[in-house]
């Protein structure tokens, strides 16, 4: 019997192999997407925790936002007994000036993110310098090459240089002072890959930093300290009571293995959205699997109603053709599996040429298989095997309504009709009994099962699933209604366009398959578009046309009215907004001290809600305070009342964003208490405001009522709008002028914004091109099972008179009709996801985008065009005679 | 033992309900040879197929060695067939896909015949195609075709043999052989045949004659002269 099975398998499937084409092939592109995209996910998560240490920069990193107090500064020289070694890291954003005439495209002034270390460094991990001499060496260069003065020497990246237009030997004046260009960085062990940077790095030594006097009360500065632990000392002990002691401090103790929690996340959502999209070309792929197999049951009617008078049951079968499908299922997932090799070998460089290839040299991620690769091989094998099996099952289920009676009724009345043709709907989904009931059921959790292994998540898992099977749902009754529609029109005169519009009406002809198939593989990568040219118009072209072209950051108090003055004069008279900042951290809501929980290991944080993260999120970040007389713009107050101005108050009173106060649970009359450097301030919630994010100017969680920061370190931030031919004079005059000012250039830093949009939107286009790849397959597959019909009926017209040229007419109609048609729904429900998407998810108004729209109709009006005539063209060529004589 | 007891078959026809068998009996013993005559739509060819048990009648009985096959479910009913009943078609209704021996071996591997292989070849031998086990129905002539229906149909030595005009699609020389082999092969093992043709040459070769018209019997008659005819085939 199970002889029986196997040997029946192999003979159904030996001479069928051209009916498995599009079969296989669906399922292995759709497995070499999945493949490609985990492998590539799991070797660079590999090589990102093998480097933990080297990414963090140490064992341990103590983070802070100003320098360590007296008393922290001895618990850590205390560590020094215990054979620890430290070094410290300061990174801080700053101008660079050239101090020769460089070319002229140049840029006299950079903003540049600057490093400042200690011999030492780096403690883990390699420094990838130019030329190969110590980093100390070449922060420290000797008389031979700054001559008789003692100076500082600067490693910077590549990038300074061409924008600066200098060269490595050449000065940049940083702060009060000149740095020699010494070498080029290449990769740093501990900064994470920057998708997103402000300017090209400059390392020089902490000496070099102290000297420049860049750093100043209240300076936004990130200090790093980072410690080596010996061998044999655990890292967690120290943490904890580092966290105690350095308390006071506000300090952010790490320990490597939870360093990057950034990175792996980024990681992590990059590859489960890739990895569905992916997932979608494989459930596309199975729309063709079921497809073939449909196709496939309809020509061994015959040979199923024969076993059966044989002796053979539906069960058995059933086992035959599943078996049949499970061997295709397993050679095309392996075929898929080796297929993904070569993308994730090819893809990633080809693609993201910026911040994933430099991520993966940061971490020395190679595509060379390796034990981590198993899993994700495994994975993309185990949902291709299963997705073709469950979309087989399906198809297979009709073995059981082929009755023997067929045969020998056909042989009694060859008129009896086709056994598969059923009359009702609840037959045709295969829902007319418990088992075709169990197996919808058994395909459908399957799916869902499917879809939460591979994104990892239930929730995101179920929306994934609840959205596809929407969009199914949506795309047919959309082809529904248009075929509807259609068979309303009155049939043209032109010959080949009504039965092109026959062909595409016919019952039977798959044609709802078909137009759900492209509608799908082209709306993942329609909707990737059009959010993303919403997201690029959004930081691209909303800008009002008075927002501002600078934001000049760390002005001391002393130099505002210099500040204001240069401004005026090299603009003409106009005055920056000027900001007072003050940095603090929670101290206490309502008389309860905040508790900062970071004890938590990365699996706890997993469990948590959304609003516990986001609670988290809120208490333990740094707040930047400001105190104004007058509600700024863009702001609006929905509870309480804003005080007046000039007003004394008893107690100091703050207003608080709505987002910060609902998840701190803040109401008007709670009482808050911040810590500013040591000192605690009492403030009373006055009043709630909604904050308008998206208004280009400084904008606050927290504001406090004019004098009860007196006394603080206060900062100064300007904002000034300015005409672009000024830009670059007003940029080198304020470094030269007030050389510890960084000026940050709004558009410079949208421009990189909207580059790294374009990147990310070109890697999960790469993926959505897979869904069209399946898709186009599928309707491949749908045409080939009616390869045979339309051979018939092209020899019948042929017989009767028409050109080539006309039936050529006739089919390139048919494919164009699909085409639009399918392409409507995609474009129309594209824009509804659009939509929802970027109302829902990026708060933003949604417009339309006719170009994106019709970009996309075109491409898939002659992408099914060439699909079909591809397909189709070899009936072309067939003389009549030579196939009406096999009938 | 075959026993039809008011046999009744309807059907829906272009929606109109069209009577088939309209409560038919008879008794066959075994190895006994009958021939099933009648016009078109006479009911014959339906008779031949629920005594098969390929569909199910609308009222009536039919016992096969005891067994009340009307009420077996669709895989009891398969699993009956495989050792109870061979059949052969009018137009042959080979696997197009299998060789001439894969077909044969169908019955054999569904039975969990272990030698399979060999039987399906010395059948295939018996039947005269020891020479064409390897090619496709495509690649044999329609009585070539035929003989391997033939051998499949007797492959797992069935006690039950019911052929629906073995004969019609084939030239009265073939069909002559068709017949014979039939026959033979019914002698050696004892096989009670049920056949159905329009050939009242053929009829006579059988022990019995039933005739139908519009669904019923209308003359069953016992050919005892003929009997000895069966002894000297000439394959």
């Amino acid at each position: 019997m199970s002889q029986f099975i196997f040997h029946m398998a192999w003979r159904e499937t030996r001479g069928a192999w051209r009916h498995f084409l599009y079969f296989f092939i669906c399922i292995a592109i759709g497995v070499s997407a999945l493949v490609g995209v985990s492998l590539f996910a799991a070797h660079v998560e590999d090589a990102v925790s093998k480097q933990a240490k080297a990414l963090l920069g140490g064992d341990l990193e103590i983070r802070s936002s100003h320098p360590l107090s007296a008393e922290s500064r001895a618990v850590l020289q205390a560590l020094d007994q215990y054979g620890i070694i430290r070094t410290h890291v300061s990174e801080l954003i700053a101008m660079a000036a050239r101090t020769t005439q460089g070319a002229m495209a140049a840029h006299a002034t950079q903003i540049v993110e600057l490093k400042a270390v200690e011999p030492g460094y780096p403690l883990y991990g390699t420094l990838n310098i130019e030329p190969s001499d110590s980093l100390d060496h070449l922060l420290h260069p000797d008389r031979a090459r700054c001559g008789t003065a003692p100076c500082h020497g600067a490693v910077v990246q590549e990038a300074l240089l061409l924008r600066m237009g200098v060269a490595v030997g050449d000065r940049i004046k940083i702060g009060t002072i000149e740095f020699l260009i010494t070498g080029l960085v290449r990769t740093e062990p501990d900064r994470m890959a920057n998708a997103f940077s402000l300017g090209p790095r400059v390392i020089v030594s902490e000496a070099g930093l102290t000297e420049s006097a860049l750093v100043q009360p209240g300076s936004r500065v990130r200090e790093r300290e980072l410690l080596q632990l010996p061998s044999s000392m655990p890292f967690e002990p120290l943490r904890g009571e580092l966290r105690g002691r350095l308390a006071a401090d506000h300090v952010r103790v790490t320990g490597y293995r939870d360093a990057q929690p950034q990175l792996k996340q980024f990681l992590e959502q990059l590859s489960r959205y890739l990895g569905l999209i992916g997932l979608t070309a494989l459930f596309i792929g199975g729309l063709g699997v079921a497809m073939s197999i449909h196709a496939f049951m309809r020509e061994k009617l015959k040979t199923i109603a024969i076993l059966k008078t044989l002796g053979a049951d539906s069960k058995l079968l059933i086992g035959v053709y599943v078996l049949q499908a499970i061997g295709l299922g397993v050679i095309g997932s392996a075929a898929g599996m080796l297929l993904g090799i070569v993308w994730q070998r090819v893809l990633p460089p080809l693609l993201a040429s910026g911040f994933v290839s430099e991520l993966l040299l940061q971490v020395g991620a190679s595509a060379a298989l390796s034990g981590v690769s198993i899993g994700p091989l495994l994975k993309g094998g185990a949902l291709g095997l299963l997705t073709t099996l469950l979309f087989s099952l399906w198809p297979l289920m009709r073995v059981r309504d082929i009755a023997p009676a067929a045969i020998f009724r056909r042989e009694v009345d060859p008129d009896s009709g086709d056994p598969l043709s059923e009359s009702s709907w609840r037959a045709r989904v295969g829902l007319q009994d418990w088992v075709g009931v169990t197996t919808v059921a058994v395909l459908v959790c399957g799916l869902v099962i499917l879809s939460m292994w591979q994104a990892g998540s239930w929730r995101v898992g179920g929306w994934y699933v609840g959205g596809v099977a929407l969009a199914i749902l949506v795309l047919l009754g959309c082809s529904r209604i248009l075929l509807l529609g259609l068979r309303l029109i009155p049939r043209p005169g032109s010959i080949s366009l009504r039965y092109a519009m026959g062909n595409v009406l016919r019952p039977g002809g798959h044609t709802a398959g078909i137009l759900v198939a492209i509608g799908m593989s082209v709306v993942v990568i329609v909707t990737v578009s059009l959010v993303e040219q919403a997201l690029l118009r959004q930081v691209g072209e909303s800008r009002p046309v008075d927002a501002p072209t600078f934001f000049f950051i760390d002005l001391q108090p002393d130099q505002t009215e210099g500040f204001a003055a240069l401004i005026a004069e090299r603009t003409g008279g106009r005055t920056p907004e000027m900001t007072p900042l003050v940095r603090s951290r929670l101290h206490a809501l309502n008389g309860e001290e905040v508790k900062v929980d970071e004890e938590r290991d990365q699996d706890e944080r997993r469990d948590e809600t959304k609003e516990e993260r986001r609670k988290q999120w809120y208490l333990s970040r740094e707040y930047v305070l400001t105190f104004l007389d007058e509600l700024p713009k863009g702001n609006e107050i929905v509870s309480g009342a804003w005080w007046q101005p000039g007003q004394r108050l008893v107690t100091p009173q703050v207003s608080i964003e709505e987002e910060a106060a609902r998840s701190l649970g803040l109401e008007i009359g709670s009482h808050i208490e911040l810590d500013i450097q040591g000192a605690t301030i009492r403030a009373e919630v006055s009043s709630i405001r909604k904050v308008d994010w998206g208004n280009f100017s400084t904008n606050f969680y927290m504001i406090v009522s004019p004098g009860a920061l007196d006394g603080a370190p206060v900062t100064y931030v300007a904002t000034i709008h300015v005409d672009p031919e000024q830009e670059v004079s007003l940029q080198q005059a304020v470094v030269a002028a007030f050389p510890n000012v960084s000026a940050i250039h709004v558009g410079d830093v949208l421009r990189n914004f909207a580059s790294v949009l374009d990147r990310l939107a070109l890697a999960i286009r790469a993926v959505a091109l897979f869904c069209v790849i399946t898709g186009g397959l599928v309707m491949a597959a749908a045409l080939a099972a009616t390869r045979y019909r339309r051979l018939y009926e092209s020899i019948i017209l042929k017989a009767v008179g028409a050109t080539r040229g006309l039936i050529a007419r006739t089919f390139a109609v048919e494919y164009a009709l699909l085409g639009f048609m399918g392409g409507i729904m995609a474009v129309g429900l594209s824009s509804a996801l659009s939509w929802l998407v970027l109302t829902h998810v990026f708060d933003l108004t949604w417009s339309l985008h006719p170009i994106v729209l019709f970009t996309g109709l075109t491409c898939t009006v002659l992408l099914t065009l060439l699909v079909g005539v591809l397909s189709t063209f070899r009936i072309l060529g067939q003389r009549p005679l030579a196939v009406l004589r096999h009938e | 033992m075959i026993a039809v007891q008011h046999l009744s078959m309807r059907l829906t026809a272009a929606g109109r309900p069209v009577t088939i068998l309209d409560d038919v009996s008879l008794e066959i013993p075994s190895k006994q040879t009958v021939a099933v005559m009648g016009p078109s739509g006479s009911g014959k060819s339906t008779l031949l197929g629920l005594m098969a048990g390929l569909d199910r009648p609308t009222a009536g009985s039919i016992r096969l060695d005891g067994v009340e096959i009307t009420s077996l479910s669709e895989s009891q009913m398969a699993r009956f067939r495989r050792v109870k009943i061979g059949y052969i078609f009018q137009s042959f209704h080979l696997i197009p896909t299998l060789t001439a021996l894969e077909n044969v071996l169908v019955p054999l591997e569904l039975a969990g015949n272990i030698a399979a292989k060999d039987e399906a070849n010395e059948i295939l031998q018996t039947v005269g195609l020891g020479h064409r086990v390897h090619h496709y129905p495509v690649q044999l002539s329609g009585g070539e075709q035929q003989r391997v229906a033939v051998a499949r149909a007797f492959a797992c030595r069935p006690p039950i043999l019911l052929a629906d005009e073995p004969t019609g699609n084939l030239d009265s020389l073939t069909g002559r052989h068709i017949m014979d082999l039939v026959l033979a092969l019914h002698r050696d093992y004892g096989t009670t045949l049920v056949l159905v043709t329009h050939d009242r040459g053929i009829a006579t070769l059988m022990h019995r004659v039933i005739a139908l018209r519009d669904g019923r019997i209308e003359s069953d008659q016992i050919l005892p002269t003929t009997a000895d005819d069966l002894r000297e085939p000439a394959l």
